[in-house]
């Protein structure tokens, strides 16, 4: 699916914002690595769902309703059977806040390896146009707010010097005894994302904000576990 | 744009061979009134015109009804009147008339004088007028020999500003005058409701005499247009950004992470990195960075990294270093080859050289004050910093010393900064208590040395300030590796 066919069928249900399988659509139709997803809408389909995924999976509510899942109990992570992906979401689906939301499926995807996590966002910026950031994850980001903008498009020098600017930049290239992670794999999806040709040079009159978070960075690679996508407002857009 | 239509397009407004006023009274007392006088004085010769409904002459200038009727077309009209009259004149124009500036309020900065500004810009538009501000002062342009103030200098000079505010745009043309900024043009466009600081931006990149640019602004409605010309110029030319409302925080209604980061300050921030322009907090600090770069060459190929001290006064050497080192600028000792050279001129004790090197009074004192260029002259060709700041204390040597004592020193470094062509920027640091008779000396001893090519600042964290935008600049350039003008002159 390209980009246009996945904003136009949100906008189509009405949707504020892309649920999770199809922001993550979204970033795959630019090159981006996602965990493979399924999607099922009863415990039962379980067992087929699961073929051709690695284990362990994670679990996660599909709901229009529901923007921050975790918070809502949403999320189980680990699950190593089809047996336990089915209890998850018996488990889940009773959960109060789960229980009076409009739930449209569940999401059911390979667990990332393990890595740094990152998180890369992107904004529409009423004077300057989309925005892109670039920040570590957790605490980083949440506490002490180490993130860098810049303006799209940015050019591969702008990338570099974004993670440059972090504070946490050495936490990349192995402080304390840490594995080094490919500042390679980053720069590229803030390429594939904020560049030239980017999903947000390409998609402005569509998305207002955009939350990857996070993206786990290996050695060798990057992927976007989670993904959020809110649109402009439908009169803004073309 | 391309270069030479965006010239073409502006330098009406900087060099108006006709200029009309409107809204002047027979009575000699409206702000268009002293706008005629001001210009004489500055030594306008072109035709002044004056828009009135009865009059047939003001001030000695022809009035006529409309624009309609002036016997040549006109280039710039400066106009203080009431809002609501301004648009019908204006209609009248019928392609007459390049550039309105309009001074008079009461349109877009109030809700109620929203529906009245863009009546303003569709008559412009209509008429083929391009229109400034409004809610502006004016404008001061020495080559065209108009202005909106009673001080500044008659010289065209190399520092272009646009600036929203009319008050503070007087204010750099003052400060900047007492400082030794020299203007290739000051423009106040107050609402932005038609010319753009981004345009006067992208006339002062084309602009043959201006060298380095300042933006005083608060609201940045085209701010995609100034990042893409500010990008494509890739600090060609210095820009220098004062930028008001920058701490607001970000959209109150954001439901990321990212929405709720993002503020003012990081857009401006991403703009600076990505644009090398310098982001400025203080009216001071402006001037103190468009006088460094007015005066000193960027040198690409080799940033500024390592500074030398030079002056009287210890605690302030001690006070500059840290200052120095929290922006950036390295201040470390001279290597023992150095310190052995300075040890052998056999200074009077009291005297240190490490760097900075910090001199008493007596030890400045010898010989008239030359001993200084014998030191300066170690500093340059062992020490080799990639800049040098000289801090005289001129209260120290009140009383104590010849008047011309302080002269032979400024002279001597600027001997010994001859001696070594593009090795280091020099700035000199003037200090005082305000003392009248010290103050004086100060001021004469600036207007020398600006026309010398010093800069001359009033304290170390003033000079201070000015070397960290320098060297961000030369970073840029070095990073992108632009050949530019600037780098071809080192």
């Amino acid at each position: 699916m390209d980009s246009n066919t996945i904003i136009a069928e949100a906008r189509r249900k009405g949707r504020a914002a892309l649920d999770e399988a199809a922001g993550k659509a979204l970033l795959a139709s630019y090159g981006i690595a996602v965990p493979k997803t399924r999607v099922v809408k009863t415990p039962e389909e379980a067992d087929a769902a699961l073929q051709g995924l690695r284990l362990p999976v994670v679990v996660k509510v599909v709901s229009p309703e529901i923007l921050h899942k975790s918070d809502a109990g949403g999320v189980q992570v680990n699950l190593a059977s089809a047996e336990a992906v089915r209890e998850a979401i018996r488990t889940m689906s009773a959960l109060p806040r789960i229980r009076d939301a409009l739930v449209e499926g569940w999401l059911i995807e390979e667990m990332a390896p393990a890595g740094q996590e990152m998180v890369i966002g992107g904004l529409l910026d009423p004077q300057f146009g989309p925005l892109i950031m670039v920040g570590l994850g957790g605490i980083f980001v949440e506490v002490l707010s180490d993130v860098s903008f810049r303006i799209c498009p940015i050019t591969r020098l702008d990338a570099e010097e974004m993670l440059d600017e972090l504070k946490g930049a050495a936490i990349l290239g192995g402080a304390r005894g840490r594995k080094p992670v490919s500042r390679e794999a980053i720069i590229d999806v803030l390429l594939k994302i904020g560049g030239e040709n980017g999903l947000l040079m390409q998609n402005e009159n569509d998305i207002q904000e955009a939350d990857l978070n996070p993206v786990i960075v290996s050695d060798d690679g990057a992927i976007a576990v989670d993904a959020r996508f809110i649109l402009t407002h439908a009169e803004v857009a073309k | 744009m391309e270069t030479e239509k965006i010239i073409e397009e502006f330098m009406p407004l900087f060099a108006p061979k006709t200029v009309a006023v409107i809204g002047a009274s027979t009575k000699g007392t409206a702000l268009p009134n002293v706008f005629i006088r001001r210009i004489r004085e500055f030594g306008y010769e072109g035709a002044i015109y004056a828009i009135h409904p009865t009059a047939t002459e003001i001030d000695g200038v022809p009035a006529y009804k409309s624009l309609a009727d002036t016997p040549e077309p006109v280039d710039y009209a400066f106009i203080a009147i009431a809002g609501a009259q301004i648009a019908p004149i204006l209609g009248a124009a019928k392609g007459r008339l390049r550039f309105a500036q309009v001074i008079s309020s009461g349109f877009g900065e109030v809700a109620e004088g929203l529906e009245l500004q863009e009546r303003l810009v569709e008559a412009a538009r209509a008429g083929g007028t391009r229109l400034i501000g409004p809610n502006c002062l004016g404008l001061y342009t020495p080559r065209g020999k108009v202005t909106f103030t009673e001080i500044g200098s008659k010289e065209t000079g190399t520092v272009g500003i646009v600036s929203q505010s009319g008050g503070l745009g007087t204010d750099i043309i003052r400060r900047g005058f007492s400082r030794g900024l020299k203007f290739s043009g000051l423009v106040t466009v107050g609402n932005c409701a038609d010319v753009t600081p981004s345009e006067l931006v992208e006339f002062y990149l084309a602009d043959a005499p201006t060298r380095v640019i300042g933006m005083y602004l608060e609201t940045a409605r085209d701010g995609r247009r100034l990042f893409h010309i500010l990008r494509n110029a890739c600090a060609s030319k210095p820009v220098v950004i004062l930028k008001g409302g920058r701490t607001k925080q970000g959209q109150t209604a954001a439901a990321s992470h990212t929405g709720s980061l993002a503020g003012d300050e990081r857009v401006w921030l991403a703009l600076s990195r990505q644009t090398g322009c310098i982001l400025v907090d203080t009216l001071d600090q402006f001037i103190d960075v468009l006088l460094a770069f007015q005066t000193l060459t960027p040198r690409p190929r080799h940033p500024l990294k390592r500074v030398a001290l030079f002056g009287n006064g210890g605690g302030t050497s001690v006070l500059a270093t840290d200052f120095y080192a929290r922006l950036g600028l390295d201040v470390t000792p001279f290597d023992q080859g150095t310190m052995d050279e300075l040890a052998g001129l056999r200074l009077p004790p009291g005297t240190s050289i490490t760097n900075p090197v910090d001199c008493p009074v007596g030890t400045l004192q010898q010989e008239e004050g030359r001993v200084a260029e014998k030191i300066l002259d170690i500093m340059y060709r062992s020490g080799k910093p990639d800049a040098l700041v000289m801090h005289l204390n001129l209260s120290a040597f009140a009383g104590r010393s010849k008047p011309e004592v302080l002269d032979n020193l400024v002279k001597a470094a600027l001997r010994v900064q001859e001696h070594y062509p593009g090795q280091a920027h020099f700035l000199l640091v003037l200090r005082s208590d305000g003392e009248p008779s010290l103050e004086k000396r100060k001021r004469d001893f600036r207007a020398k040395a600006v026309e010398l090519g010093v800069p001359v600042y009033d304290e170390m964290s003033n000079a201070g300030h000015a070397l960290a935008a320098l060297q961000a600049h030369e970073n840029f350039l070095h990073r992108r590796a632009v050949p530019t003008a600037a780098a071809v002159r080192t």
